[in-house]
Order: structure tokens, then sequence, then C-alpha cells
């Protein structure tokens, strides 16, 4: 059994190229599988890590997943904005038992600005409940100060103390409020969501920018220095969005109902776990399909792996014939033939998940700026590893192919004299 | 940035507002609140899928299906939550449309209101309806539910009549 062990080794190895290539085909396939699955889930967990706790989130009249999308993944832009007067109304509704602004619009070299007041600190909630933490200062107390997000931090290199400049509008060369720097103030703990792409200011501190700006520009002529905007009034007159906590579970349909109908002006208030719910349903279709693709390439890859070894299998007539000469029954050469069928498989799915894991730590980085995903490098999840599983098992069934078609061979196949 | 915008284009143009769910012949929708030990079930049906018009009824046919439709829903074993949560049914509210007069109605919806208080309220996992055995021309269901463990979406189905989170 050794000897067979040893000459199959070493028969494989003199067919390398080969073989090689049809590894290489497998790995990249099931690469392809893999980052399917794992982008699906990874996305949902970001997505679903990004918010926790809020009963509604509020904005203007427009589709429930834009909504999340601006208020909660800062992505995208408001068609519009709510009023200061129907917040404030809102927020001393008698079932609401906390409510956090949210003014955007504004950004600092790519990084989105909010505006919100300093309650948001203590409220906001993220993953299982938990609370935003400080790695060094405090929260902005009065107009000009900022506090950043661990990524604008790190990725700008900025210290407390440090003045930064914001841009109007989201584009990074927008127009800039050169004349009123911000000063940071604190810089909060990372924690995988987008508020760590965020320079928070206060609501006041957006108006105080503004205040000599009409129509997205600054009015010529007129320019407020820094120092003398404490003499307006810095009241926001609108926000973007507001998240919403109530005293009571119970009311939340009611209380969203409630908005919904808001006389003041139009409103849309959606629960967020039930909008992304919602965003799943719609792009399961997209999922299934993506994910059926790629498992038809890992077909096609394994297609690849049977249709190499039969071909081999001429090549190899007179090797075979001599290993049956040799003693090896017919069972030994099906055996072996399978074996490095599933061999080629595994190792092809072994090198997928390998790429997998240094491909997604180079993709991390991108992806987390331009679609929000945290992309985790981590083990396989239970669901990958039934990916894997369903790979080598269909390799199996590849291989047993070319294994029947070399046990049908005959004894003599190999050994009669060609023509 | 410009890829994530595209995204989102893609997604509005794909998800139109959902917040506020229009009425929609054969399907209903039914929002589910855990708070506490409570569980409290508000379900929205079109007046079409319960008795097939939408109308004052007209013959004593059509009042026998209206009141056949509202003894239906007030049995509270309509939706069954987890068996181990210990929940106990209370009696059901019902609102049936009222009509006004000989106008021709728009639209109607029958709303029940179910409310149970469940011993072990961890213990509740989820919720199935046999809604489906009693009106055949329900074929869809859509659920909202917000709870300790957090807010969701579920599609109810004859197939899957089950809620789960």
């Amino acid at each position: 059994m050794k000897a067979v062990l040893r000459l199959a080794a070493l028969s494989a190895w003199s067919r390398r190229l080969t073989l090689g290539l049809t590894l290489v085909a497998i790995a990249l396939a099931v690469t392809l599988l893999l980052a399917v699955e794992r982008i699906r889930t990874d996305a949902r967990q970001s997505f679903t890590q990004s918010v926790s706790g809020v009963d509604l989130v509020v904005g203007a009249r427009t589709g429930g997943v834009q909504l999340m999308l601006y208020a909660v993944f800062h992505a995208g832009a408001a068609s519009n904005n709510i009023g200061w007067e129907s917040y404030r109304a809102l927020a001393s509704h008698p079932a609401v038992d906390w409510a956090l602004p949210l003014s955007l619009g504004d950004s600092h070299r790519g990084f989105a600005v909010l505006g919100t007041s300093a309650d948001y600190f203590s409220r906001f909630r993220f993953g299982d409940r938990e609370a935003l933490r400080w790695r060094e200062g405090k929260a902005f107390a009065g107009v000009f100060e900022a506090v950043l997000g661990s990524e604008v931090a790190q990725g700008l290199g900025y210290r407390l103390d440090d003045k930064v400049t914001l841009s109007h509008g989201l584009v990074e060369h927008g127009p800039e409020h050169g004349d009123k720097p911000f000063r940071v103030v604190g810089i909060l703990a990372a924690t995988g969501t987008p508020v760590d792409r965020t320079v928070l200011v206060s609501l006041e501190s957006i108006s105080a920018l503004h205040l000599d700006w009409i129509g997205g520009a600054p009015l010529p002529g007129v320019a407020i220095p820094a120092e003398f905007v404490a003499k307006f009034d810095l009241r926001p007159k609108e926000i973007t969005a507001a998240l919403v906590g109530l005293k009571q579970r119970s009311d939340v349909f009611r209380m969203q109902r409630f908005i919904n109908q808001y006389r003041g002006e139009p409103l849309l208030a959606v629960l967020p776990g039930v909008a992304l719910d919602e965003l799943w349903q719609a792009v399961a279709m997209v999922e299934r399909t993506l994910l059926a693709i790629s498992a038809l390439v890992v077909l096609i890859g394994l297609a690849g792996l049977a249709a190499t070894l039969l071909a081999g299998l001429n090549e190899r007539r007179r090797e075979l014939a001599i290993l049956r000469a040799l003693g090896a029954g017919p069972g030994r050469i099906f055996l072996m033939l399978t074996v490095e069928g599933v061999l080629v498989t595994t190792a092809g799915a072994l090198l997928g998940l390998g790429l997998l894991t240094v491909g997604s730590g180079l993709a991390a980085p991108w992806l987390l700026e331009r679609f929000g995903v945290v992309l985790a490098t981590r083990l396989p999840g239970s669901q990958e590893l039934a990916l894997l599983g369903g790979v080598i098992a269909t390799g199996l069934l590849a291989s047993l192919v070319p294994g029947w078609r070399a046990w049908r061979m005959s004894l003599a196949d190999g050994l009669t004299p060609r023509n | 940035m410009r890829t994530l915008s595209l995204l989102i284009c893609l997604l509005a143009i794909a998800l139109p507002a959902h917040a506020e769910k229009g009425h929609v012949h054969g399907e209903g929708s039914l929002e589910v609140v855990i708070d506490k030990g409570r569980l409290s079930l508000r379900l929205e049906l079109p007046l079409d899928v319960a008795v097939g018009f939408e109308r004052a009824p007209r013959s004593d046919k059509e009042r026998a299906a209206l009141a056949a439709a509202q003894q239906a829903l007030a049995d509270p074993a309509l939706f069954v939550p987890t068996p181990a949560a210990g929940c106990k049914p209370e009696p059901v509210r019902i609102a049936m449309p009222t009509f006004d007069g000989n106008k021709p109605a728009a639209h109607a919806d029958i709303d029940a209101a179910y409310e149970f208080s469940c011993a072990t309220p961890a213990a509740l996992k989820s919720v199935e309806t046999t809604i489906f055995k009693s009106f055949k021309r329900l074929y869809r269901l859509d659920a909202r539910r917000a709870g300790p463990t957090g807010q969701g979406a579920g599609r109810l189905t004859p197939k899957n009549p089950v809620l789960a989170w």
C-alpha cells in the first residue's frame, strides 16, 4: 500500500503543471464562493450593529431605506430637511423618552460631519447596546468644538487641540468654511460603525458656520468673524433627521403612525430594524443569484478537475497497467484516482480559504470606506464550513468518474503494443 | 462615494416608501410588540380578503359572511406564541369597518387586536398563525416586530405561517 501511495504521489508530481492549474482554478472558484457568502453575512452584521436601542428614525418623507442610509450610515443625501419646530414638538411628545437631532451635509476631507446635541455621546448605542467610549478628551460644549470618530483621528493624524476646517457639502473639495476652524476637544474609541468615520459637532456650530452663507455659497461682502457668532441666534432652523427612543416599546407602531400623519409637515418614521429586514428581503434575490453563480463557477472548476483526470487516464494507460501487473488490484487503482481528485479539491478549497483571508484583509479598508461594511478577519463560520464541505463532497463525486473509468480498464489495456 | 450613491439610487428605486403600507388586496399586515410580559398583535385585514367584497353588505348571505369573518377573527387561537413562553390569551378586540349609508366605499379594513400575557417572555421566540386556513383569499401577511431583542420584519404565507426571531 505504501509503495502504491508513493508511486501515486510521484505520478501526481510528474503531472504537476496540469494538476496545479486545476488546483488554481478550484481555489479561485472557492474564493469567489466564500467571498460572496462572507460579504453577505458581514454586510448584514455591520448594518445591524450600527444602531441599537433606537425605536424610531424620523426624517423628511422619502423611502425608509434611504432615510436609514443617511441618518444612520451617513451615506447618500437627504432629499429634504425637517423643521426645528416639528422636531421640538416630537421630542416633547409624552410617549417620547429621548430624541437626538441629526444635521448632516458638511464634510471634512471625505468624512461626514454630524451636527447633534451633546446627549448623543450618552444616548447613542451600537452593537449589543454598547455605549460610546472616549479614547481621550470630552464632549463638545461650545461652538467650534469638534469630536472625532476614531478613524478620522487615526486616518488624518489628529490629536486633541488640533484645528480642523470643515467643507460645505459632501464632496472632498467643496467650498471651505476656512474662516471658522474647529478645535478638537474629544476623540471617540473605535466602534466598528459609521460613527468612526464621523466628525461630531454641535447643532449651534452648524448654524454658526452658515450664518454668512446663503443657498450653499458664502454671501459676497459679508463675513462674520468667528468671535462674533455668539451674538447671533444660533438655534437651528432645520435638521436632517432624528433618532427617537420611546418610554414604552408598545407605543412604537402608534407613534410611527402619529409621525407619518403629522400635520405640521410631511414626516417619515421608520423602525430601523424593520427597515433593514425589508432591505434584506429586497436584496435576497440578488444575493441568491450571486451565490448560485459562484456555486456554478465551483462546479465548472470541479468539472475541469474530472476532465483533467480523465484526459490523464489515456496518458497513464501504461503506468496504470504496470501498477496492475505489479499486483495492484482494480479497487486500489480506483482508490488511487479518487483520492488524487479529492486531495486536489481539498487543497484547492484550503488555498481558496487562504486567498479569501488575504483578500479580505486587503479589501477591508476599502469596503469600510466605500460601503461602511466591516469585513472581519476571522475563522470561517458554520455557513462557510458547510460550503467548503459541499465543495469537497462534490469534488469526491467528480473524482469517482475517472476512478471508475480506471477501474474498468482491463489488465492488459496498456500493455498491448501500439500499432 | 460615487459607487455608494449608485447603490443608494438602486435601492431607492427598488424600495418605495415602505413605512406606510397601502391597502393591497390579498395582503394583510401584522404588528407584533413584545414588551415585558405582554405580547400584543395588531392585525389589519382588507375586507376583501375576509368576505370577498368591500362595501356594505347587500344581502343576507353577505351579512352572514361578515358575521362569520368577525367570529373567525375573534378566536385568539388564530395566533400561537411559542408554547414554552406560557402565554395566555386575553379577549380579542375587533373593529369591523363601518359603512356610510349608500356611498360607494373606497377601501375597508378589519382591525383586530390580540393580547397575550406571558409567564416566561424570555422563551418567546415565534408566533405561528392559522389565519391562512380560515381566510383562503389571504396569501400574505407582512409582519413587523419590535421586542426586547430588537426589531424585524417578516413575511407570513400559507406555506410559511411562522414569524420567528
